[in-house]
């Protein structure tokens, strides 16, 4: 196993000094429950019922190691809803063991008590399969030798007095948890592929999940490192994943796709360009110029037809939002390379001009077709001169070319086929009888007079409310009363 | 004037300028003594020598070491040790600004906007733009809605265990029996009649406010999906404004969002107000938790959109006519509410930190572009250089730096930018809000479970941990109402034909030398970016974060950072047998009144020799 660590790590040292005798747990300081999480989710596990029959799986647990992250990761996956985190952690999914989540933010024990379940998963001491969850990027630890790691987790080893001991690095445990880990997931670009403390400058030396466990890591699934790329991630593109593992592991349904990079496939298959609102914007050539404007934004620097990601369709937040679908620019932050290979930011990249060039000879043409075609589909059949209400008055204007397209565009648009519609009179169309329609009986303005001079018009005329009419018919706003007066 | 150790004095204007002498900003540094602690860990059973790592509950790599008089039931040390480095402004060094929204945002995944947007007003400063007010509303919004998302899951999901059943029926045990017959003040209105059972609902995974804690924020991030594309980092920060594409329906789906949590945040309230008082009855002692002098800064910040200029000589006008004032709080006193005042006063320092000094590299700038005198320990002319050492608790032992504002202790928090509005009075809107002098006060109106109620956020006596959860939960209130204002002024600039909520189109960075700064807040505190472009290019980009402020350690004149401080003028309160049984929850619960939140904390200036060329072992080429 340890030739396929790229890193060596041989600064830390947790074998028991001589003389000292080994503590099988620590004591209380850190726990403020008196217990740990484990125990809280033991009383959910009592009560999972009938949940305990479907899979051989009760609980799995799943470690949260933070490298180099921002905590966006994290931050995003309590939003996720499809499924909801704490649908996951209460065993709210029939068939999906519950998830016993180690992490730092939601454990209710700190210091050596949140560091002693870690220590018992790499004694290989779980009494059930455990998944690690790694976000933040991997920094190098041999620049660190002998100091102070750049980001570590628990103070080691946990029976020697504290100024005895090792702070390990979350590389650290990466490495002594990787092997037996049934999953290993790399969440966010920074564990994925090194995201921003890897980009150029850095002084931390770091690197990405899969790139510190090599090529040939697998995990005891047999998976190498399962990637949910996104700074921040979609929360539901983890939460999903995890559900479909954790269903995959209790026999509950099949192992999910995932395409050559490691990602989901089915989230990550396609350019984010392909699910767009704006796409179509682009598809007839136009283009925001300026910030905020509703067209597609590819000129002001968007990377998005050559990124994969599905934000615009998913929507970041139960359904809502989407960096395009509000109006951001993709900068590229789910795709291997960010943040370099899309920098300056909103800079035109440099295939854009030649593709809206394209794009825009492409609307040119298709565009005034269109527009065309939807001024006369974009009216009733009723509407053939006159448009009858207070909007719109080109409505009104009907000209020959447009009778005449309309003509031959219904030709070829039937052609072969049936116009729908009977072709009866008016008279044997309507069973209770055939109303003139008030324009025809008051004239073209009807429908712009206001109710009071429809009312007076249609007293003078001596008309009348008939039952099982509509009263518009007649002219009469509340006809009854008026019939009264 | 308000500076009573920088040597800065002021003239009968009122224009600052520095004090004669040699080297006026010179310190002597004083060695922190440890003899006292070594000999009472030597010498007795009782005192225990306790490393917390890590720190759990917290955003972040947090960890802590202390020494506890476990018979005297005292803290006798306490230091603050951030655990993680990343160093992002190394990478924003020698990049085109406009990448810095985007990068500097990922310095912290919990308040990621907050940094897009300092960071844009620090672009708006050095290009010399202002913002349309569209978009100085929208911006308004976005940090409602982070507060509506921070702050609850702060008391909910990070605080609240401490204060949940599972806990204090064991650390606790006759304050258990008394929150079983006590009853809670405002039942009628969150539902619990004695604070057992609010206890019960704060535990973990299976307590109602817990699973609340975590559904309530959801409508917030999805309203800040729907305008900034995603959470937490946003997608639509443009230097000038936002990209967003502005329409009646985002408005209104914002809107909608903001009046539905409305509700929970007015519950919210009360239920820290009875957890507060029901501490404070049980035994008084508990007003001694997380204290520390009331020494607060903030920057204020939700610019008036219609009076921010984006000018640093303008900061004292349009910083005083922000929903949130600025201010510094010196024991208790408020000593400037100028943006000026502020910033110079700001000094880091890192004798106890992994970072070499900057002073043989000289002082880039002696004063800021209004004249006034800056030091060199000023983030304008700070230039770390990130050393990581072995831990020495006398020497050097966090990855944090020790900022100071007028050499003093300040802290930074949600409830500093309450205090500086309060006791400014100088908030000018008055729609909602209201601040006294004394206190602010907030008229919410109807929403679905909850009639219009008044809210008074009263400056409180004692400063401690309870106060801190207090004063956080009133914030909830105090934010969406600002957002409630924010989105109605948007909707009028609608009316008016106004929707455009940036102000360039194409980006012209200039190629001279420029500076900048971003006053603007996070859920914990305000946080600040300062900048120097050339050529195009960043030349330095610093980042201070309330976190910094608060996970400070000692600095050169001996002074412990507010977090240290506050634990150790913690009294032990918990009831244990021995050593094996304490957990030290009145530590945790000191530590946690701040929010920690250590991911923006730690982040290292530019340095011109770089630590990796003294590194040969480096395997990913990365060197």
């Amino acid at each position: 196993m340890e030739n396929m660590i790229s890193v060596p790590m041989k600064a830390r040292v947790d074998v028991p000094l001589e003389g000292e005798i080994s503590r099988s747990l620590p004591d209380q300081m850190g726990n403020v429950a008196g217990a740990h999480s484990a125990e809280l989710h033991q009383r959910l596990l009592e009560t999972g019922g009938r949940m305990d029959s479907m899979g051989p799986l009760k609980k799995v647990y799943v470690f949260w190691l933070p490298g180099m992250s921002c905590d966006g990761c994290s931050v995003s996956t309590i939003g996720a809803t499809e499924p909801s985190i704490e649908e996951l952690l209460t065993g709210a999914l029939p068939g999906v063991p519950v998830m016993i989540l180690h992490h730092y933010q939601f454990q209710m024990e700190s210091g050596d008590h949140f560091t002693h379940l870690l220590e018992q998963a790499d004694a290989g001491a779980l009494d059930a399969p455990y998944i690690i969850v790694y976000e933040g990027s991997i920094p190098d630890e041999n620049l660190t030798v002998g100091t102070e790691p750049w980001a570590a987790k628990g103070s080691l080893p946990l029976w020697a007095p504290a100024d005895q001991r090792q702070r390990r690095s979350t590389s650290e445990w990466v490495r002594r948890l990787a092997p037996e880990a049934a999953v290993t997931i790399a969440i966010g670009t920074c564990a994925t592929w090194g995201g921003i403390p890897a980009s150029l400058g850095n002084p931390t030396g770091a690197i990405s999940m899969m790139d510190f466990l090599g090529k040939d890591y697998r995990s005891a699934l047999g998976l190498p490192v399962v990637n949910v790329p996104g700074c921040p991630p979609i929360g539901d593109d983890f939460t999903e994943t995890v559900t479909l593992l954790l269903k995959f592991m209790n026999g509950q349904g099949p192992l999910p796709d995932f395409d050559e990079l490691g990602r989901p496939a089915w989230q990550f298959g396609e350019t984010v360009h392909l699910h767009c609102p704006r796409g179509a914007w682009y598809e007839e050539g136009n283009f925001a110029r300026e910030f905020g404007g509703k067209e597609c934004l590819a000129e002001i620097g968007c990377w998005g037809p050559v990124v994969n990601c599905h934000i615009t369709e998913r929507g970041f937040i139960n359904g809502k939002g989407g960096c395009m679908v509000a109006g951001g620019a993709c900068i590229g932050c789910m795709s291997p390379g960010f943040p370099d290979k899309f920098t300056p930011f909103y800079k035109r990249p440099p295939q854009t001009t030649p593709a809206t060039t394209l794009s825009r000879m492409h609307g040119a043409l298709t565009k005034p077709l269109r527009r065309t075609t939807q001024l006369e589909r974009n009216r009733e059949p009723r509407w053939k001169s006159d448009a009858t209400s207070g909007w719109a008055p080109q409505y009104d204007n009907v000209t020959l070319f447009h009778r005449s397209f309309e003509y031959f565009y219904t030709r070829i648009q039937y052609f072969r086929s049936e116009l729908p519609g009977r072709n009866e009179k008016d008279e044997e169309k309507y069973a209770s009888g055939y109303v003139v329609p008030p324009e025809a009986a008051y004239g073209k303005h009807y429908a712009q007079w206001l109710p009071e001079r429809r009312a007076e018009e249609a007293r003078k005329r001596g008309t009348y409310q008939r039952p099982g009419l509509s009263p518009q018919a007649d002219g009469f706003e509340t006809p009854v009363q008026d019939d009264q007066e | 004037m308000c500076f009573q150790n920088l040597p800065i004095e002021f003239d009968a204007l009122g224009n600052a300028r520095l004090k004669e002498g040699l080297d006026p900003y010179a310190y002597q540094t004083r060695d922190l003594d440890r003899s006292k602690v070594e000999k009472l860990l030597a010498s007795n059973g009782h005192v225990k020598d306790i490393n917390l790592d890590p720190v759990t509950r917290v955003a972040g790599a947090l960890s802590f070491h202390t020494v506890v008089d476990l018979e005297a039931g005292k803290v006798l040390e306490a230091h603050s040790i951030a655990t993680l480095f990343r160093g992002y402004e190394v990478i924003l060094k020698g990049r085109d600004p406009r990448d810095a929204m985007f990068i500097s945002s990922r310095v912290c995944g919990v308040c990621g906007g907050v940094h897009s947007v300092a960071s844009s007003l620090a672009m708006e400063m050095a290009f010399g733009i202002g913002v349309p007010p569209m978009g100085g509303a929208l911006r308004n919004i976005q940090l409602a809605l982070d507060f509506m998302v921070d702050n609850p899951v702060h008391l909910y999901l990070l605080a609240g265990p401490d204060y949940s059943q599972v806990v204090i029926e064991r650390t606790n045990p006759s304050l258990w029996e008394a929150a079983k017959k006590t009853e809670t003040r405002h039942g009628d209105v969150h539902g619990f009649k004695t604070m057992a059972e609010l206890f019960t609902a704060l535990n973990p995974l299976t307590g109602k406010l817990y699973l609340e804690g975590l559904q309530m924020t959801r409508p917030a991030k999805e309203a800040y999906a729907i305008l900034y594309g995603k959470y937490p980092h946003p997608q639509t920060v443009v230097p000038g404004g936002l990209s967003t594409t502005v329409s009646l329906q985002v408005l209104n789906e914002t809107q909608l969002r903001i009046i539905r949590t409305l509700d929970y945040a007015k519950r919210g309230v009360f239920i820290w107000d009875d957890i507060t008082e029901f501490f404070y009855d049980a035994d008084s002692r508990y007003q001694q938790i997380g204290t520390r002098p009331k020494n607060l800064i903030d920057t204020g910040m939700w610019d008036d959109p219609y009076a921010y200029d984006g000018t640093y000589a303008g900061a004292p006008e349009w910083g005083e006519r922000r929903w949130a004032t600025p201010g510094v709080i010196i024991d208790g006193e408020l000593v400037t509410t100028n943006l000026h005042h502020i910033n110079m006063g700001m000094e880091e320092f890192v004798e106890h930190s992994y970072y070499d000094g900057w002073e043989d590299d000289g002082v880039p700038f002696r004063t800021d572009p209004a004249g006034n005198p800056i030091g060199p320990n000023h983030p304008w002319n700070k230039e770390t250089k990130p050393r990581s050492d072995q831990r020495n608790w006398k020497d050097r032992y966090t990855w944090s730096t020790a900022p100071r504002w007028d050499r003093q202790v300040v802290e930074a928090g949600a409830y500093a930018r309450l205090w500086t509005t309060a006791a400014a009075a100088k908030m000018p809107h008055t729609r909602f809000l209201q601040a006294t002098g004394t206190s602010v006060k907030i008229d919410t109106p109807q929403t679905a479970a909850l009639p219009a109620m008044e809210f008074e956020w009263k400056i409180p006596e004692t400063w401690n941990a309870f106060e801190r959860n207090r004063a956080r939960a009133y914030h909830i209130v105090y934010s969406l109402m600002v957002a409630y204002e924010n989105v109605q002024i948007a909707f009028d600039l609608m009316g008016q034909g106004e929707n455009k909520a940036a102000t360039m189109t194409e980006f012209r960075v200039p190629r001279n030398e420029r500076v900048g700064v971003g006053f603007w807040g996070a859920g914990r505190g305000f946080l600040t970016h300062h900048l120097v472009m050339d050529k195009g290019v960043l030349t330095n980009y610093q980042i201070v974060t309330p976190s910094t402020f608060n996970a400070s350690p000692a600095d050169p004149f001996g002074q412990p950072g507010p977090y240290e401080e506050a634990v150790v003028n913690t009294p032990i309160l918990e009831e244990f047998d021995s050593g094996d049984t304490f957990t030290g929850i009145d530590i945790f619960r000191a530590i946690r009144s701040f929010d920690p939140c250590m991911p923006c904390t730690v982040h290292i200036a530019n340095g011109r020799d770089m630590i990796m060329q003294d590194v040969t072992t480096c395997a990913c080429g990365a060197a």
